[in-house]
């Protein structure tokens, strides 16, 4: 669990997700705009852990989506994209893991939905996630504030909450946060 | 299941010993003793670190002495194809690189060697470069290496340098910079176990490669 | 289904199997069977363990290690300027002070050095030659984005080898002047929009300190050039391991320049004196 902050929800009709633009190297900031959401096919995917790391696994994992589209002509969906990953996870897991924590957001017949899953290859499909540091200030409030068939302004509020706790209650300021939201039309920005 | 045990030693030794290099206008000078020792047991007094490469080139390397024999080889068998192959001797630039090239491809298992390469390059002037022992180089007007290096390299920053001098002296000639090794060498031995015996001593100019030898103390 | 296959990872298969490592197709003159192993169980293990720069400090020989560095690069309207020291040290022994810390991997390319010297030598000259071999296959040069990668891969292709770089790759192409951080765990980070700049080695702190509070986009040539200075000064000064000789160069629109090389002790001679004048006015 790194001094990092992501966490994401799901909506009525939208997966919101949400993280810091932090790259860091031993004590030192990096960089402060970082984008860890990163869009795989129709989905989107939040991964946190070192930068060499989450580089290299999510673009193995875009590009290996995008191709089992090239070669079927069928999106994935959200569940067969997390279960791919979930199984990258448990192979790389034995040999030298790939240390990267995931949330997936996506949207398809199923509905919206959101996967927990750690770099260990545990994975849960929730309505509430977080990763890192930021998961110990973040859970509480979506515990309280999470409704099923929640707008899409409701959700970016309480993302909003989330942040302003981080600010005020944790210790470490991390800078940038960039949110993004998944639904039927596609992926969009979030300004907050 | 049991794991299984592997059996370890080092496969290094140090063999100590100093060598130095020192670069003039159109020649250069290299100066090392001769002793191999191994802790505080002198295995022999009169052993070579320096082994001539090409017509203008040397090299010299301090540590162990298995693996400098190795390189030694491999670098004089890399001179002959190269002149099988482009008709003349290789120049001491190119040499300079190959050897950094050789050196680090031992990076993940290193010769524990520390050369000194020295010669006259295409321009005709005094070249003398440093490694350590995974191959990274620099060109540089003098150098030293070896268990007595660091004696040496503040004597010659003083007067072949003439960094932080308060009194403005000449310098040195060619008979000046080897009588300046003679004096060096020497000296280390008073104060480095691992250094003394005898020394060579190689100058390179336009008139090719003289080898002179000298005494260290024997104790 | 190769798709499922898991990424080529755990280092020792990836060089010493059929693939040439950090090379592109058809570029193999670093065959697998260059590198020379260990005969052991898990030769990886045994590497980093030996042979990492930095862990024979105490008798500071087997590995010549320039642990302590400062090189910074940082974006403005000019362009680049890229700023290090020149201290290799040994433990407590100073190596060297005449470290050549830029490396000038084509006309309109740089590398800086930071971490193992020969490890960076080398692997920035061989993506000179990747770079090379790109130019003549596609008739243009390669972007700086691209060079970065295909460091930032080879270096993947090695992790847990042992190998230690952290370097910024820096140059100037169709998109303008770009500046990449790349480093020996695979790293690899485009300069911020913001805060365009990166500082590596043990110095490196020292110099963030002077660049975030005096960094702007629109500084002129010659004010960059003095800032570039100023931050190492004030590294080599606080960074017992930097020090040595001062290079600085711009990156332009139709390549490099190298604009100044001295002495540190000179930069204190004239920022002390700066400073006690403005002291006692």
């Amino acid at each position: 669990m790194g001094t990092e902050a992501m966490f994401g929800l799901t909506g009525k009709d939208f997966v919101i997700l949400a993280a810091d633009g932090q790259a860091a190297y031993s004590i030192i900031r990096l960089k402060n705009d970082a984008d860890k959401i990163w869009k795989v096919g129709n989905m989107l995917f939040a991964c946190s852990g070192p930068p060499a790391d989450t580089a290299n696994f999510m673009e193995f994992i875009e590009k290996n989506v995008k191709l089992n589209e090239l070669r079927t002509g069928i999106p994935m969906s959200t569940k067969a994209a997390a279960s791919f990953t979930r199984n990258e996870l448990a192979h790389a897991l034995r040999k030298g893991p790939f240390q990267a924590d995931l949330l997936i957001g996506g949207i398809d017949n199923e509905g919206p939905s959101l996967y927990f899953m750690d770099y260990l290859a545990s994975s849960e499909k929730v309505n509430k996630a977080a990763h890192g540091y930021g998961a110990m200030f973040t859970l509480g409030l979506m515990d309280r504030y999470w409704k099923p068939d929640l707008t899409e302004a409701e959700a970016i509020d309480i993302i909003k909450k989330c942040i302003k706790e981080l600010e005020t209650r944790f210790i470490v300021d991390l800078p940038g946060f960039k949110c993004k939201i998944v639904s039927k039309e596609g992926t969009k920005d979030v300004t907050l | 299941m049991q794991a299984p045990v592997e059996q370890r030693w080092s496969p290094y030794a140090d063999n100590g010993g100093t060598c130095m290099g020192v670069a003039g206008e159109d020649f250069v000078v290299v100066a090392a003793d001769t002793r191999l020792s191994q802790g505080y047991s002198i295995h022999t007094r009169n052993c070579s670190k320096v082994t001539q490469l090409t017509d203008k080139c040397v090299i010299a390397s301090c540590g162990m002495k298995s693996d400098a024999i190795t390189l030694h080889k491999h670098l004089k068998a890399r001179m002959v194809m190269y002149e099988h192959q482009h008709r003349r001797q290789p120049s001491v630039t190119a040499i300079a690189q190959m050897l950094s090239t050789t050196l680090y491809y031992k990076r993940f298992f290193p010769y524990y060697t520390f050369n000194v390469l020295c010669g006259v390059d295409d321009e005709g002037k005094g070249a003398v470069y440093n490694y350590d022992a995974i191959g990274n180089m620099e060109r540089v007007p003098y150098t030293t290496s070896g268990s007595g290096s660091a004696l040496v390299m503040s004597v010659l920053d003083a007067q072949i340098a003439k960094s932080n001098q308060t009194i403005a002296t000449p310098s040195l000639d060619k008979a000046g910079i080897v009588e300046l090794c003679k004096d060096v060498l020497s000296s280390v031995g008073e104060r480095d176990i691992h250094t003394g015996d005898y020394a060579e001593i190689f100058l390179i100019d336009a008139a090719g490669i003289s080898k002179t030898e000298f005494d260290l103390k024997l104790d | 289904m190769d798709l499922l296959g898991a990424p080529k990872r755990g280092m020792f298969r990836d060089f010493a199997g059929t693939g040439a490592a950090g090379l592109p197709n058809g570029c193999d003159s670093i065959s697998e069977a260059r590198f020379a192993l260990p005969a052991v169980q898990d030769p990886a293990t045994f590497v980093e363990t030996h042979f990492s720069p930095g862990t024979y400090e105490d008798n500071g020989k087997r590995v010549k290690f320039s642990k302590g560095t400062t090189t910074l690069a940082f974006k403005f309207k000019g362009g680049v300027i890229v700023s290090v020291d020149s201290r290799a040290s040994q433990g407590s022994y100073i190596g060297s002070q005449t470290v050549k810390k830029v490396i000038e991997i084509n006309p309109y390319l740089l590398g800086t050095m930071a971490g193992g010297a020969a490890d960076c030598l080398f692997w920035e000259r061989n993506l000179g030659m990747q770079c090379r071999i790109f130019e003549l296959r596609n008739k243009e040069r390669i972007s700086v984005a691209a060079a970065s990668k295909l460091l930032a891969n080879t270096m993947n292709s090695y992790k847990g080898m042992g190998l230690s770089m952290g370097t910024m790759i820096t140059g100037w192409d169709k998109k303008g002047p770009q500046l990449y951080y790349v480093d020996n765990d695979g790293t690899r980070l485009k300069a911020d929009e913001n805060k365009p700049y990166f500082c590596v080695g043990s110095g490196g702190t020292f110099a963030y300190g002077v660049l975030d509070t005096n960094w702007s986009f629109d500084l002129s040539d010659e004010e960059a050039i003095e800032l570039g200075k100023r931050a190492i000064y004030h590294a080599t000064y606080r960074d017992a391991y930097s020090g040595g000789v001062n290079n600085v160069y711009h990156v332009q629109e139709n390549g490099w320049v190298q604009v100044y090389s001295d002495d540190t002790y000179k930069s204190h001679d004239k920022y002390s004196a700066e400073r006690e004048a403005a002291a006692n006015p």
